[in-house]
Formats: structure tokens, C-alpha cells, sequence
């Protein structure tokens, strides 16, 4: 009793969102399927297989997409003013309930797309031998491009948490825009922070062209950039949706 | 239950006790509805059952086995009767008879209607 | 149990819903809360669930304060709402999500309620109609077991033995360790229930008192010639029904419609007489 965070209640939070959602989820699971085969096919129509490349470029075609799917999905009871009574008042802790979205929405969604990209991975190549001869091509799906693109989701999957528990209408739309101006906002900062730190390379000097300073800044930026906003971002996103969920009234 | 809206509820259900005590269907030392089950039958809030309950009882109608519920008194028939007499006496008659004034309907026409209703 | 201090609320570029509001509630009631319509019951139900947050003053229950809408509060309240929607789920299936989350919940109760309702525990909610989803919610926050259970317009959506098995129900559900209250204005749908009578208007408590208290001073009656005078509120109809002071006469059955509209016109002259004696 008096417990605020209780991993047993983090799985029953899970499973109510699970069971609500549930028609969606195998709507959302069942189409994401259906495109990504319908690409992995694609992919092997030219040159009669699947190379790592292609396979992991339509999985994150459809990971992507549908992840951001699935976080507006599992936040649409706490925009509702005819749900979220239910959600408000159920005797979870703030704390429990960003973690059980967090999970349920980065890692388990991960997970199971991860194993549906598998499969139908498998599926599509046999299709493919069968149908057009394709060759027997066995891709190592758990490459590094995979986890820098598990890693890139899980960087901007608080981002859109935020914008659900942000916006109550045209959400998804206006998460995009803020994000965009995010990104514009970032690269600007990154820009200007990288010719006053690095006046050597000389951004300023208007004798190099401003693309070539941008793709200096870029590769800065993907050294300590990636560190501080890899690290940062994401966390910080979910520090503030946490506080979203705090601050919510009906 | 539909209340009368003079007559405070708790002795509402008082008089329906009487009514089931009036017409043997609680019979003496038997084992009458809970003050829940009483709360629940008449749609009313338990507190007012209660009420009614404690009025029976200092009316020594009813008693309380400790643990085990409420039990109609072993005399609690004739206990009733006598109440509802009083209340006859005293309230329902004295009504009548204003009333009768009232309209100047002499005694012997009330004694007729009496026996008629008797003969049938 | 429950306890508001100075309470206070408004939304955002309105005039206040509620100023400074005092109560206390305690277990073993069922408080009526009245009002018209748009005079804050509902907000108030939401302040006290911790659903709106107060923009001053505090609402506690067992000490702590519900805006924080910590697990060990939640746990301890249930709101059935005015309006709501329920998940396209069978009863049975959500009965299951959210049962787990209250730890004193009864299944038992929950599914003998359900039955009581005439519904089962198959059916999909969502094809339900609005008034059997609302069976469904109030059998829920029953079987839930919380210390307080909030219930805003139970009766709205109810048809007349819909009615009448909720007040059996909730005759069967009070104890000494817990405490209902029910926003409503319908009056006299749930009057033999309720024993604790409050009433907001202008956005403020303006009657906080039980009812033991009202019949032991207060009188209703007929309006005649010959009491006419004494009355402290009476119906402008002929004959109509009037409230008086007490004094020796035989306890009457309260009328608690006619006591909100003499609350409603008459608030000093009522409350005065009531505490007087209270004091005296």
C-alpha cells in the first residue's frame, strides 16, 4: 500500500492500454505488414534479392510511420474529454504512467515491429524465390544501420509523446511543424555555435562556401551533437511529457 | 414503497411493519428483515431504517439477538394491536367525528352504514 | 474524510464557478449536492477527484491533498461522471482491465450489480445505450470499494425502475466506513437516500446541513389562513406547500424540493433558524 511506483501496476497499465486499443493495434500491425511486404517485393523485382539495405530502407518506412502512429493511439484517452475521466482518476501514479507509455510505446512497439520485419522478411523472400527467382540472400538483420535506426526512433518517439498530450486536435500535423521548427531552430544554433567555437575553420570567412560550413557544422555536430542530443533530447522530451500528464485537467 | 409526503419515512416504515405484524405474516419470535434488508426494500437510506428499527424496538415490538438479528416480541401482536387501536382512538376517530359535524351526518346514519358494512 | 478549504475555481477567462468553498464530508453519509444547473457541482465533483486543479485552497481526503492525484488517493475515490464514453469492450473483459487497480474491488459485487441491471456480462459497451453504460460505470465504482464515491447526475439517462433498483442498490451499499456523494438536480429522484443535504448557488455553499437537523427544526406543511403568517417559505400556488419552524409540533416528512427553493429565496432566514436552535 502507498506505493507511487509499482512495476506490477506499470504491467496491468499496459495491458488496459493494450485491450483498449486492440482492434487499432491489429488494424495498424496488419496494414504496417502488408505495405512493408508489398516493399520488400519491390525491392527484389529488380535485381532478384534483398539486400541489407533495401530491407532495413522499407522497414524503417514502415517502423517509423507507424510508431508514430502508435504513440498518438495510446494517448488518444488522455485528449478525449469523454474518456479521460476513466484514465485520469485510475489509480496510477504520473510517474507509472509515463514509464508504461514509454515502454509500451518505444520498446515493445520496437520489439514486435522488429520481429514482424523478420518475418515478413522471410515471408517476402520465399514469395520471391518463388514467384520471380530471386536468390537466397540471407541479410543480417541485426546490422549497425539497425540499431542507429532503433536508436534515431527512440530519439524522436518522446518528441511526439509530447506533441499528443500537447495538442488536442490536428495532432499529428502540428507535432511535424513545431519539430520542423525545432530542427530548423537547432541547426541554426548548431551553425552559429560552430563558427564562434571553431573560428578556424573559418564558417565566417566568407571564403568557403556556406555549404561547405554547413556540412562542417553538420559533422561537428555529429560527433558532440550527437552525444549531447542523443543523450539529452530524449530524455528531456520525456521529463517533459511527464509533466504534461502532471499538469492535465479535463 | 411510494411515501406519503406528511409522515416522516422512518415512521413510513414503521407502519408497514405494523401492517406485516397486523396481518401474521412476521409471526411472533420469528426473525424479521435486517435493517439492510429492510433499507434495500424500501429504497431508503439504512440510517432511516435504523430509525425505525430503534422506534420498534423502545416500542418493545421488536427485540435485538446480538449477533444474530431482529426478532418480533413475544407478545408483539397484541403490542401492535394495541398501538393501532390508540391511533384509532385518538386520531383516525376524532377526524371522523369532525368531519361528520362538519357535514351533519347524525349518529344513527354512521351506525347503519356500520352494520351494513358487517352483514356483508 | 474528505475536507475542502477556501476552495476556489474558475476556467481560464471566466467568472468564478466556485469561491471560497468550505465543507467537510464524513463516512457513513450520503451527502446531496445541489444546485442548478451550471452552478458548480460538476467542477466541484472534479475538483475533489483531482481531475481540475484549484486555483486556491485545498481539497483532501485523509489528509492528503487530491491534486496531486497520488495512487494512495486514487485509490481511495471513484467517480461515476455526468457524461462519458466507455471503450467498445465486453462488460466482462472491462471489468478485468480495471479491477486489478483497486485493491478492495469485489467481483462478486460487480457481476451480482451487473445482473441486478439486467445486463450481461458479454455484452459489448458500446452498443450498450447511454443509460446502461452508465450502469455499467456505477456498478464498477461500486464493486470498486472506495471510501468515497462520487456520483454526478446518477439518475440522468435512467428510466423509472432503472431508477428505483439504484436507490435499492445504494441503500445496500452505505456503511459506516464509507461516503457517497451525488450531484444531482433532479431533487427528488434519490431524496429517501440521501441524509446530508448541500447546496451551491452564485458559486458559493449557500446550505450545508443534515437532514436529522432539518426535521428536528423545521416544519412541512399545508399553507392556511391561520399558519400563513409563521410560514418561512411557502409555494405562491393556493394550498400550497409551505415550511414553518418546528416548534412542537410532530415531526413531518422533509421536502427536500421544497426546501431547495426555500433555500434557493430564503437562505438567511433558513439558515438562521437552523443554527439558532442549534446554539440555543
Amino acid at each position: 500500500m502507498g506505493k507511487e511506483f509499482d512495476i506490477s501496476r506499470i504491467v496491468q497499465f499496459i495491458k488496459r492500454d493494450l485491450t483498449l486499443q486492440k482492434n487499432t493495434i491489429t488494424i495498424g500491425l496488419l496494414v504496417g505488414s502488408i505495405v512493408l511486404f508489398l516493399l520488400y517485393l519491390f525491392n527484389m523485382v529488380w535485381d532478384k534479392r534483398l539486400s541489407a539495405d533495401e530491407f532495413l530502407g522499407s522497414f524503417s518506412l514502415c517502423y517509423f510511420p507507424l510508431g508514430i502512429f502508435y504513440v498518438y493511439t495510446m494517448l488518444r484517452e488522455f485528449q478525449n474529454p469523454k474518456f479521460n475521466h476513466s484514465y485520469l482518476s485510475l489509480p496510477v501514479s504520473n510517474l507509472e504512467r509515463i514509464t508504461a507509455k514509454w515502454l509500451n510505446g518505444a520498446l515493445l512497439y520496437t520489439l514486435v515491429f522488429s520481429l514482424i520485419g523478420i518475418i515478413v522478411g522471410i515471408l517476402a523472400m520465399m514469395v520471391g524465390i518463388v514467384v520471380f527467382g530471386a536468390e537466397m540472400h540471407v541479410t543480417a538483420f541485426f546490422s549497425e544501420n539497425y540499431w542507429k535506426v532503433v536508436k534515431l526512433f527512440l530519439l524522436i518517439q518522446p518528441t511526439f509523446m509530447v506533441g499528443a498530450l500537447t495538442f488536442s486536435k490536428n495532432r499529428v500535423g502540428k507535432t511535424l511543424m513545431v519539430l520542423g521548427l525545432l530542427f530548423i531552430g537547432f541547426l541554426l544554433f548548431n551553425f552559429i555555435g560552430f563558427g564562434i567555437l571553431n573560428h578556424d575553420f573559418g564558417v565566417f570567412s566568407g571564403e568557403s562556401s556556406g555549404s561547405e560550413a554547413f556540412d562542417r557544422a553538420s559533422q561537428d555536430f555529429s560527433v558532440l551533437g550527437r552525444w549531447f542530443y542523443g543523450l539529452i533530447f530524449g530524455p528531456l522530451m520525456l521529463v517533459v511529457a511527464y509533466f504534461k500528464m502532471v499538469e492535465k485537467e479535463v | 414503497m411510494d411515501f406519503d409526503n406528511s409522515k416522516p419515512i422512518y415512521l413510513q416504515i414503521v407502519d408497514f411493519f405494523y401492517e406485516n405484524i397486523l396481518e401474521k405474516r412476521w409471526q411472533e419470535e420469528e426473525r424479521i428483515p435486517s435493517v439492510r434488508e429492510v433499507a434495500m426494500m424500501v429504497e431508503v437510506n439504512p440510517n432511516t431504517a435504523i430509525r425505525a428499527f430503534n422506534h420498534l424496538q423502545d416500542l418493545e415490538v421488536i427485540y435485538n439477538k446480538r449477533g444474530i438479528g431482529y426478532f418480533v416480541s413475544q407478545d408483539g401482536f397484541s403490542k401492535v394491536l394495541e398501538i393501532k387501536r390508540r391511533e384509532f382512538m385518538e386520531q383516525t376517530l376524532p377526524d371522523v367525528f369532525k368531519k361528520m359535524s362538519l357535514m351533519d351526518i347524525p349518529f344513527d346514519e354512521l351506525k347503519n352504514a356500520y352494520n351494513q358494512q358487517k352483514k356483508k | 474524510m474528505l475536507t475542502l478549504k477556501q476552495l476556489q475555481f474558475h476556467y481560464p477567462n471566466s467568472r468564478p464557478v466556485l469561491k471560497s468553498v468550505n465543507l467537510s464530508f464524513k463516512p457513513g453519509g450520503i451527502y446531496g449536492l445541489f444546485g442548478k444547473n451550471g452552478e458548480g457541482k460538476s467542477t466541484l465533483m472534479k475538483l475533489v477527484s483531482g481531475l481540475l486543479n484549484p486555483k486556491m485552497g485545498l481539497c483532501s481526503l485523509k489528509g492528503r491533498s487530491t491534486q496531486s492525484r497520488s495512487v494512495a488517493t486514487l485509490r481511495d475515490l471513484f467517480l461515476v461522471p455526468e457524461d462519458f464514453e466507455l471503450p467498445g469492450l465486453p462488460i466482462q473483459t472491462y471489468e478485468k482491465v480495471h479491477s486489478s487497480f483497486y485493491p478492495n474491488f469485489s467481483k462478486e459485487t460487480f457481476y451480482n450489480l451487473i445482473e441486478e441491471f439486467r445486463l450481461s456480462p458479454n455484452q459489448v459497451i458500446s452498443r450498450l445505450s447511454f443509460g446502461q453504460k452508465k450502469k455499467v460505470l456505477i456498478a464498477l465504482g461500486l464493486a470498486a470499494n472506495t471510501p468515497l464515491l462520487l456520483m454526478d447526475e446518477p439518475t440522468n439517462g435512467l428510466d423509472i425502475p432503472s431508477k428505483s433498483q439504484l436507490r435499492r442498490i445504494l441503500a445496500s451499499y452505505v456503511d459506516d466506513g464509507k461516503c457517497i456523494i451525488i450531484a444531482t438536480h433532479q431533487v427528488r429522484d434519490l431524496h429517501s437516500l440521501i441524509d446530508h443535504v448541500v447546496i451551491l448557488d452564485n458559486a458559493q455553499v449557500i446550505f450545508d446541513s443534515p437532514l436529522s437537523d432539518v426535521s428536528e427544526k423545521l416544519w412541512f406543511g399545508k399553507a392556511s389562513k391561520e399558519n400563513e403568517a409563521s410560514a418561512l417559505f411557502s409555494e405562491s400556488t393556493f394550498g400550497g406547500k409551505a415550511i414553518f419552524p418546528r416548534e412542537d409540533r410532530d415531526e413531518s416528512e422533509i421536502d427536500l424540493e421544497l426546501l431547495f427553493n426555500a433555500v434557493l429565496t430564503e437562505p438567511t432566514q433558513i439558515n438562521t433558524l437552523l443554527n439558532s436552535i442549534n446554539h440555543g
